[in-house]
């Protein structure tokens, strides 16, 4: 596959004269150096969270859900609202590594290591919350399917929380065998590399015994593809799954055909952001300049200006399919005027402005190749999305059918610590993640070096010349 | 039906050449031999054992493992099983007896529940003919008896002594006081009971003259002193309102407790159209009541503007001009109802709850002209014997050191009265004061002894509540601790031997039962006869010769056109207060019963509080306002309001329909002895209810601070939403066509369009075969009343979460009363109003907003137990999931507690255990204590935390039936499967049974025309039906 000719207008995807022995040296350092002052400053903070989190997690655990903000009508808040939104989040890890391996995009190369692990991070965070917003989260093994002794007791296949169940469940597997077998040639680069017994032991034991002989290359090609085939319809069905809690239910709002395409989009959308939120850091902190370039940057700002398009036509969608249907039950769904006015018109305006207006500034091609915007926009989206589900699950629950159970929500410091404690669990892993692991499939970067390298493009296009 | 069921292990055992096989196996009970004789035998035969060194390590393993097991401790649980088992109580069989409450201010014929000796239940007295009907109050009074704060035994000044010295010290302290000549004063509730009526009066003469004065805290002085004046008894005139076509009210509140209470019942009976007929009610008042919330039509007055308006409306049936204004609705109205009294003429009736002799006088004199039908004087009622001005005299003779013994029975003067200071300084002045108390109140902090009284169900007594009807008080537990109630402490003081029972039982055989059985009188409870030669008519008139207290004779004019000039001279002067008893507290005597703190007020829908109500238009000029917290939550400024030098700071709550220019408060809360701190809820408004009078000059000015109120309703209109609660008007009702008011929702399938019952995605199920259930709720009749609330919180363990977790809208009631107000003037005009202008931006918010004077409706709302369940789909561990009965069921032990079922629950009526709500300080109320769980019912779980609960259509109670009729070998009768709700429903809005059984009542109102299912547009096919609420509003 590297020997595919490229267009010399084609920017190049490695810049900076980098050698094959160079891309090995950059992709190790982060290891093989020792840890910053900045690393360990972002990791204690991170880890502060994490623990203050599982505190609250422990709390709630131990007393009761009542320690949240939830009440009769609003069943579900921050909790369902964060698992959705991790959830989402890990959906580009899949689609880079995937779906656009099956394109053959040589872009995706410099990025999907970082994006799939953001990924596993993620759906760890999201697997986190369907637990423990459980009322008895130490029976939480009754939903699964296993033969038990209660007697004829059984899941309910009915139940969309059950296919989720499932969706996450083979969504988190098949993401973690398809990183690790792309992490397998890396690792053994590590080990060939590592001086200390330890490390070379412990890599050894990572890379499964990787030879480098032409026959390991060639099922490491097959598995992948293979895997890539397997993963394809996992980004479609896992937020398809997650969008059936709300489209198959009977509440306003919820009950919308429009879902499944809906979410997987928005999934999409704020997937990407989140991978330009990671990257556009990483790229600075492990010196990654040369390989994560403003090409990428572009290339993911492209895909997120197609999805940010997708869910505003949604919203447009449910705003006037509500208007139109003249069942005052309508009036008040997230996508209403009852919303953009009533006591939640803040949640209701973040979500338009956030993810409806904002990323629109990204056709602007000086903005979507700038880096301190694009990363400006990433978080923007970041908190949209996590608004788009907020406004979702707490807004059309508070006004159901019957005004009489018209409540409203707000979040205890529990609410909030379990989140912020999710996010600083995710940190931490990624933060782990970023100094043992080699953060760029070199592997396969190598195999674009000759054809998309500045270096070799240069060397061609001049013989040309 | 007795069963020959045979049961079988395996298949094998049918084939009949296996017999002599399947004979030896099950005489031989163990099909392997126990090799005892290896352990136990001769050590010779060890080395020819089967036990091998493996075995016999396993069994020393298994028996260090069973023995050190078996060491730990395990839980102990006491049950203590009966050495001598009384004949009458089998081990989960309930018993029920029939008896009265009568604890001066709720009198109702009641039966009792008890399992396991222990009453857990107080439901409707069908049998009895009056005042069978348990409100919310009685049904919760059982509760109380289970209460840690009730006094446990006799005390003289703070210390505990023994019933035979208090009795002997109080005795001698009568005697001595007797020979200084000073007075003994009875203060007591009003009893309405002919036995004690007879026994003070005996005991007067024996001692040589007591004082009886009775003192009701919330005065019916004006009802009574009118009727005494007319009919020379002191007493109440009784009415039937299913006579009524033509209502017309000025101020009586009489759905709740109106001069003693108890007519709904009769009211309702008249509220659903039969024969194209139903009655018309005018209420004119000044706050929102639950009888003008159930008016057809209602206006609002001040409490001045009422008087004139009665006086007025006499004016206008009588021709006569009267003087005083009115706004020019108000006239119109009056002018109305007049001409439509007069037209119904005796098929008419006009009450008043005005607290003005000439207004009583006048409503007496109307009905009596009118000769209503609904109307009895001659059969009075015996509830409320009050004497306001008796009570103030003897406020001055114990100031006067007159009082040498003041023994007060059922009463708490010094939270009560708003007197009280004078009563603590007369108080002070009485040589012995002995108090009859069921708590460490106020009066009995203050007091010498405090006489622990007995709750009603573990006392005995005598009730007459209406003339010639009598009923019985049985205990139904041994008393629970060291208590005497004030009869036999009595007997005891005149050294008569026999016990109250005895007394009564005598009494009764010689003067009430005339030669019939006193037994069957027991179990029946109640005993008509108008004859009888006791009554209670004379409670409070002691024997002759004694000393009565003089009561002066109410001065009133001959004519009833005297009383409306004086009532039209009613001077209109700043801001009226108003005060009122709550459906929930009533008189405050139950304030530490949690059930009815957490009861929503039917009205207002507020828990745990009472509060200014204050018109919107008086707000807004007063700078009032409600807000809603950021979860919800209602928020309210506060008010200090002064009447008469006396000044409190209350909330305030902007109150729709409340007059402008009035104010209402609610009596009975703010008590803070004898309360638990969580209970001591609430302003105290007794020190403004000067000389019993309950409308009060009052100035009001705003206070800095913000109220959190603790409501369980947030939005008061229905928006526009008419489907939800529907209604129609009498006319409309008679001359067009059910689908024309009562439209059946209708989808699209296979491009036709078909019922929404008819579209179907599942297979269905059979349900015509077994039973299969269905709850009706008459809209018509059903006002609001909120019985139903109280008596599920009994029967189904219902937790009580506190003020604070309800003010987080995580109320536990599996069954609530939704109250809508409409928008515009009525709910039909909101609908109106939103065709006009669909998904306009103004509608929405015009519409959530009450109008000043709405119409009102109820809905009670409980699990609907839908045939296609939406929570039913959802649950990954199908924890909820149906039953062939029609049930929609609850499996607690299986819930894991995901909460989704209640997110897709249209009706949002499941309820979630946050927090573990039993047996846990953090909620220490009836649960966290052993007395408190002695009321739980042992058929229901007490659900643990993290689970989702909710109505189960009492299915307790319908397998009870079920397998009672089993063992019986018998059908099933209709009316026999209840739910207690329906049970509890005293105006039959409620009907429960058996759809499948064809004659039942269910089946017919499950056909009828009024029939619709909440939300039946979403498909989910509810077991519970509504009927359409009809109004009269033809006017005259």
């Amino acid at each position: 596959m590297a020997s595919h000719y490229e267009a010399p207008i084609r920017e190049p995807l490695v810049t900076g004269d980098k050698t094959y022995h160079d891309v090995t040296v950059d992709v190790a350092a982060p290891v093989e150096g020792r840890a910053n002052k900045q690393w360990w400053i972002v990791f204690s903070i991170a880890l502060v969270a994490f623990l203050w989190g599982l505190g609250c997690i422990i709390y709630t655990v131990s007393t009761g859900i009542g320690v949240w903000g939830l009440n009769k009508t609003v069943g579900w808040a921050w909790d369902i609202t964060n698992f959705v939104w991790w959830v989402g989040i890990g959906h580009a890890g899949t689609l880079i590594s995937a779906v656009l391996l099956l394109f053959r995009q040589k872009w995706r190369m410099a990025i999907n290591r970082s994006a799939e692990a953001m990924t596993i991070f993620s759906v760890v965070q999201a697997g986190l919350f369907p637990i423990i917003h459980m009322g008895r989260p130490w029976l939480a093994y009754w939903v699964l399917p296993i033969p038990n002794q209660f007697g004829s007791l059984w899941v309910n296949f009915n139940s969309p929380l059950l296919w989720d169940v499932f969706a996450i469940s083979t969504y988190l597997s098949v993401s973690l065998v398809f990183w690790w077998t792309g992490l397998l040639p890396d690792f053994a680069m590590l080990r060939d590399r590592a001086v200390k017994p330890f490390q070379k032991k412990i890599y050894s034991l990572l890379s499964f015994g990787w030879s480098g002989r032409a026959k390991d290359w060639q099922r490491f090609e097959e598995v992948s593809l293979v895997l890539a085939g397997l993963a394809t319809p996992l980004v479609l069905s896992v937020h398809t799954i997650v969008s059936f809690d709300f489209a198959t239910s009977v509440i306003p709002g919820w009950h919308s055909t429009i879902f499944p395409p809906y979410f997987v989009a928005g999934a999409i959308f704020s997937g990407f952001a989140m991978v330009l939120t990671l990257l556009i850091i990483m790229r600075k902190v492990s010196n990654l300049e040369n390989y994560i370039t403003i090409v990428h940057i572009e290339n993911m700002n492209k895909v997120i200006l197609l999805t940010g398009g997708v869910v505003s036509v949604a919203y447009i969608t449910e705003f006037f399919i509500g208007w139109y249907s003249g069942t005052n039950y309508e009036d008040y769904t997230y996508m209403s005027i009852g919303a953009a006015t009533g006591p939640y018109w803040w949640a209701f305006w973040a979500l338009i402005i956030c993810n409806f207006i904002v990323p629109q500034t990204l056709w602007v091609k000086k903005l979507r190749t700038n880096y301190m915007w694009s990363f400006i926009v990433s978080i923007v989206i970041n908190i949209g999305m996590w608004f788009e589900r907020f406004d979702i699950i707490v807004i059309d629950l508070s006004k159901g059918h019957l005004p009489s159970s018209w409540t409203m929500f707000s979040p205890t410091f529990i609410d909030i610590g379990v989140f912020i404690g999710t996010i600083g669990f995710f940190f931490v892993l990624f933060l782990l993640y970023a100094r043992t692991f080699p953060v760029i499939a070199q592997a396969e970067v190598k195999t674009i070096l000759k054809s998309s390298g500045e270096k070799y493009k240069k060397l061609r296009d001049g013989n040309h010349e | 039906m007795a069963s020959n069921k045979k049961y079988w292990v395996s298949v094998e055992e049918l084939k009949p050449e296996n017999s002599s096989k399947v004979e030896t196996l099950k005489q031989n009970e163990f099909v392997n031999e126990i090799p005892v004789d290896q352990f136990l035998g001769e050590q010779s035969q060890e080395d020819s054992s089967a036990t091998s060194r493996r075995d016999f390590l396993k069994f020393v393993g298994f028996s260090t493992a069973a023995a050190s097991l078996a060491a730990c401790e395990g839980p102990v649980k006491k049950a203590i099983p009966y050495v001598v088992q009384p004949e009458e109580i089998r081990p989960g069989v309930a018993n029920y007896y029939a008896s009265t409450i009568a604890d001066g201010y709720d009198f109702a014929s009641v039966l009792v529940k008890t399992r396991e000796g222990r009453p857990i239940f107080v439901k409707n007295h069908d049998k009895a003919e009056v005042n069978s009907s348990a409100n919310a109050r009685v049904v919760a009074s059982v509760l109380s008896m289970y209460d840690t704060k009730r006094v446990q035994g006799p005390k003289k000044d703070g210390k505990d002594v023994s019933w035979s010295d208090l009795n002997a010290d109080v005795k001698a302290k009568i005697q001595q006081a007797k020979a200084q000549g000073k007075d003994v004063v009875f203060l007591t509730q009003t009893f309405a009971s002919p036995s004690t009526a007879k026994l003070v009066s005996e005991y007067s003469a024996a001692v040589g003259g007591v004082k009886h004065v009775i003192y009701d805290a919330v005065s019916e002085d004006a009802a009574l002193n009118a009727f005494e004046a007319k009919y020379g008894t002191r007493a109440m005139a009784d009415y039937d309102l299913s006579k009524a076509e033509v209502i017309v009210s000025f101020d009586a509140d009489f759905i709740a407790d109106w001069q003693g209470g108890g007519f709904e019942g009769s009211y309702a009976k008249g509220r659903v159209p039969s024969n194209g007929k139903m009655s018309r009610h005018v209420q004119f008042e000044s706050n929102m009541s639950l009888t003008g919330a159930n008016a057809d039509k209602r206006v609002a007055l001040t409490p001045s503007q009422v008087k004139i308006a009665i006086a007025k409306f006499y004016g206008a049936m009588t021709g006569v001009s009267i003087g005083g204004s009115l706004p020019e609705a108000a006239e119109e109205a009056v002018k109305a109802a007049a001409k439509q009294v007069k037209k119904a003429g005796s098929k008419a009736v006009v009450l008043t709850g005005l607290q003005d002799d000439n207004a009583q006088a006048l409503a007496l004199a109307i009905n009596e002209s009118l000769s209503s039908e609904a109307f009895d004087p001659s059969s009075p009622l015996y509830t409320r014997k009050g004497n306001f001005s008796s009570v103030q005299s003897l406020i001055k003779d114990m100031n006067s050191g007159k009082v040498g013994v003041l023994v007060m029975v059922g009463v708490n003067p010094l939270y009560t009265l708003a007197e009280a200071k004078s009563f603590e300084q007369g108080l002070s002045k009485v040589g012995t004061s002995v108090v009859f108390s069921m708590k460490e109140d106020e009066t009995a902090l203050k007091s010498t002894y405090v006489a622990a009284m007995p709750h009603y169900l573990e006392s005995w007594g005598d009730v007459e509540i209406k003339k010639g009807h009598y009923s019985l008080m049985q205990p139904t537990i041994r008393p629970l601790f060291d208590t005497m109630q004030f009869q036999d402490a009595l007997l005891n003081w005149m050294g008569n031997d026999t016990s109250y029972y005895e007394y009564v039982k005598e009494n009764w055989t010689t003067s009430i039962l005339n030669g019939s059985s006193w037994n069957q009188a027991l179990h029946d409870g109640v005993y008509k006869n108008t004859s009888a030669g006791v009554t209670a008519s004379n409670e409070g008139v002691v024997s002759e010769g004694a000393m009565n207290v003089e009561s002066a004779p109410v001065v009133l004019a001959s004519g009833a056109g005297d009383y409306a000039v004086r009532l039209a001279k009613s001077s209109v002067e700043g801001v009226e207060l108003m005060l009122y008893t709550k459906t929930g507290m009533g008189d405050g005597q139950q304030a530490n019963n949690p059930w009815l703190q957490e009861f929503p007020d039917p009205i207002t829908r507020n828990t745990w509080d009472n509060y200014l109500t204050v018109s919107k238009a008086d707000a807004d000029a007063w700078g009032f306002e409600n807000t809603l917290a950021d979860n919800g939550g209602l928020d309210g400024s506060y008010a200090k309001i002064t009447v008469n030098g006396v000044s409190a700071t209350v909330p305030v709550l902007i109150q729709p329909g409340q007059a402008k220019g009035s104010v209402g408060l609610a009596l009975g809360y703010g008590k803070k002895e004898g309360v638990q701190e969580e209970m001591q809820v609430g302003v105290n408004a007794y020190p403004f209810y000067f000389e019993g009078n309950n409308v009060q000059p009052v100035k009001i000015e705003k206070v800095s601070g913000t109220h959190e109120f603790a409501s369980v309703q947030m939005q008061n209109t229905l928006d526009g939403r008419g489907d939800i609660l529907r209604e129609t008007t009498l006319e409309v009702f008679n001359t067009e066509n059910a689908h024309h008011w009562n439209p059946q929702p209708e989808v699209s399938m296979m491009h036709q369009e078909v019922e929404a019952d008819e579209a179907n995605l599942w297979q269905e199920f059979d349900t015509t075969v077994g039973h299969h259930f269905n709850l009706s709720i008459d809209l018509s009749s059903c006002t609001g009343c909120g019985a139903c609330v109280i008596a599920c919180h009994a029967e189904n363990n219902v937790p009580v979460v506190g003020k604070s977790e309800i003010r987080k809208f995580r109320d536990m009631h599996w069954l609530r009363i939704d109250r809508y107000y409409s928008s515009e003037e009525s709910f039909e005009a909101d609908v109106e109003k939103v065709e006009a202008a669909p998904g306009a931006i103004s509608t929405y918010h015009e519409l959530e907003d009450p109008s000043a004077n709405p119409q009102v409706a109820f809905q009670p709302v409980m699990c609907q137990h839908c045939n296609h369940a939406p929570c039913e789909t959802v649950c990954p561990v199908a924890a909820t999931s149906h039953g062939r009965q029609g049930q929609n069921q609850m499996i607690y032990n299986r819930c894991v507690g995901t909460r989704y079922c209640a997110n897709n629950c249209p009706y949002k009526v499941r309820r979630f255990n946050w927090f573990l709500y039993a047996e846990n300080d953090e909620f220490d109320f009836h649960m966290n204590n052993d007395l408190g769980r002695m009321v739980l019912n042992p058929d229901v779980v007490v659900r643990s935390r993290g689970v989702m609960e909710k109505c189960s259509m009492c299915m307790q109670m319908t397998q009870k039936t079920i397998l009672d009729a089993k063992r019986e070998g018998r059908t099933i009768e209709d009316g026999e499967f209840q739910t207690a709700c329906s049970a509890a429903c005293s105006t039959g809005a409620m009907v429960f049974g058996d759809v499948n059984n064809k004659e039942s009542e269910i089946s017919k109102l499950k056909e009828d025309d009024r029939m619709y299912h909440l939300l039946g547009f979403k498909g989910t096919r509810p077991n519970v039906i509504y009927q359409v609420k009809v109004r009269n509003t033809e006017e005259a």
